[in-house]
């Protein structure tokens, strides 16, 4: 079995009309060719993840984020990049190669990411959620209490949380990634994964703050962007193992980048 | 003394144009914030076209300006401690209404981000615009003419709170050639001084030895980073995105490369900047006082 050819029975299984244009959604590097020995699927194609995935035998990668630290993998500024040679260098030379889902599993239903992210967060019923899942309801708790919750549901080392931590809160909006929802009147906490800061489309820490500044109990909780989806690449492998069943597949986790 | 009410189409328009007034034509009593806004638009020297981000973003132009207030990010907090210092022009580096278009028109949402735009009974933003018009306040937006200075005072603002100026390699870089210490001392060193809390984030080898370091206050792009990070030890930068710029630095790590990329929060990182443009002030505008006002590190970490 070729990487093309898992890719097109991905194609067919996923649901969804494929979209040609995607520019995330393509082989980054290594031959599409090559006859797959073992898949791993994770969040993000690492160094560090491409050495331990090799180490196990792997040598196709699934990875929902990029591999050449730009969204679009666009490698033409890094023909001369040191890293880049030895982050392809090491692909090539093991026979591996890297192919991208991003966009359709987030078109996909459910979008596993999402599952992963609550799963993570320890929020249940999500099991089946598109990539949004709307406004949840959750007992009544503190932010303080919910985020401690999530941090030692998901693991998260470098959490941030912006809101009073004693602010009441039970409306919850979950997005993964960048992708992390705006926060509004109807919205107590919203959970994502990394965000612009400030001056973006729209700033949830400003508008945090403003309302703490009012007594409003509102908060975000941000995982950082690998903790929010990586839980969702292992529902993934599990969904690819219900349609590929002639080589092993195997999550394997991209590290949390930070201290 | 009683003006005649310019409007804020009239002001735009007006600041649009290449009005020159002398500093010092208008009297303390009569120190509208519109001709703060004109002379530090004269002294900044900068072309100041219509487009981008700077702007007025609340108030009334002709308001007699009591004192000047200058932050990285006009919260609500951040307008009630320039009250209470007596202050009702507010500059600010970044927006006042959640986004870019700050308060207007959203442009179309993007995908997967949720719905865009601010509705107009948004209970957090009236409350706000409330604030700023019971307090007579008038709002400027001053980022882009701010950051053209050649002095780059975001970064010599940074480097000063940091305890770093003296090492700067070139007047032209943002390069600092520091004393050696480790990655986790470097830090150390700048969580306390900035006093920063769950906004600072590091990545790459902790035990690294640093001497020289790229200062970065804002947004850094992967390009820039691509660029520079082997030229030093350790990049400080606001804020970066981490499936880019930061999947890059763990990258380096797990390459064996002896360096560190350090991201303080963006706000955090503007807010040195943003307290040098209050002592620029105070000798472009004599008249009235100019105050700095701290936004502080919005983040913080559950400890369980």
């Amino acid at each position: 079995m070729t990487a093309r050819e898992v890719v097109e029975l991905i194609k067919k299984n996923q649901g969804i009309p494929w979209n040609d244009r995607s520019t995330r959604d393509t082989f980054k590097v290594g031959n599409p060719d090559a006859a797959v020995k073992g898949i791993a699927t994770t969040m993000m194609t690492s160094f560090d993840m491409l050495k331990r995935a090799n180490a196990a035998g792997l040598n196709m990668v699934i990875t929902h984020e990029d591999t050449y630290w730009n969204d679009r993998d666009d490698t033409n500024e890094l023909t001369d990049n040191p890293l880049y040679k030895l982050k392809t260098d090491f692909v090539l030379k093991n026979d591996m190669v890297v192919w991208r889902d991003h966009d359709h599993m987030h078109a996909m239903t459910p979008d596993y990411t999402v599952v992963g992210e609550l799963r993570s967060a320890g929020i249940k019923g999500g099991e089946h959620t598109t990539m949004r899942p709307g406004i949840l309801t959750i007992p009544e708790t503190t932010l303080g209490e919910l985020a401690a919750q999530v941090k030692r549901s998901s693991g998260a080392r470098a959490i941030r949380c912006v809101g009073d931590p004693k602010a009441k809160v039970s409306k919850v909006l979950v997005g993964p990634g960048y992708a992390t929802p705006r926060i509004g009147p109807e919205v107590d906490v919203v959970i994502g994964g990394e965000q612009q800061e400030a001056d973006g489309g729209f700033d949830n820490v400003e508008y945090v703050l403003d309302a703490v500044s009012l007594g409003m109990p509102k908060g975000i909780i941000m995982l950082g962007h690998v903790i929010s989806e990586q839980a969702g690449m292992e529902d993934f492998g599990n969904w690819l193992r219900t349609f590929i069943h002639d080589v092993p597949i195997q999550f394997v986790p991209a590290e949390e980048p930070y201290w | 003394m009683k003006r005649t009410h310019i409007s804020r189409r009239d002001f735009v328009v007006l600041t649009g144009t290449a009005v020159a007034v002398a500093p010092g034509l208008a009297g303390a009593e009569t120190l509208t914030a519109e001709a703060v806004l004109r002379r530090i638009r004269t002294e900044l020297g900068s072309e100041w076209p219509s487009t981008g981000p700077d702007g007025l973003k609340a108030g009334d132009p002709s308001t007699v300006v009591k004192g000047i207030a200058t932050t990285a990010m006009a919260t609500l907090d951040v307008l009630k401690q320039a009250v209470r210092e007596n202050t009702n022009l507010v500059l600010t580096y970044e927006p006042t209404f959640y986004s870019r278009a700050d308060g207007r028109a959203p442009a179309a949402p993007a995908p997967g981000r949720g719905p865009a735009g601010l509705s107009t009974d948004d209970p957090v933003a009236k409350a706000k615009r409330d604030y700023i018009e019971k307090n007579r306040l008038v709002i400027f937006r001053l980022r882009d003419h701010w950051q053209s200075r050649k002095e780059n005072d975001m970064v010599t603002g940074l480097a000063a709170a940091l305890g770093w100026s003296a090492h700067r390699v070139k007047s032209t870089d943002t390069v600092y050639e520091l004393p050696k210490a480790t990655a986790e001392a470097t830090v150390a060193l700048i969580r306390s001084k900035l006093n920063l809390r769950a906004g600072l984030r590091a990545v790459g080898d902790r035990k690294a030895t640093i001497r020289r370091v790229l200062l970065f206050p804002g947004s850094m792009t992967p390009t820039i980073m691509w660029q520079r990070y082997t030229e030093v030890d350790m990049i400080v930068a606001g804020e970066v995105r981490e499936w880019e710029n930061t999947h890059y630095a763990a990258d380096m790590f797990a390459a064996g490369e002896k360096r560190a990329l350090v991201t303080t929060g963006r706000v955090a990182s503007e807010e040195p900047g943003m307290r040098l443009c209050a002592e620029w002030l105070k000798s472009v505008v004599k008249e009235v006082p100019a105050k700095w006002i701290g936004v502080g590190d919005p983040y913080w970490r559950p400890t369980a």
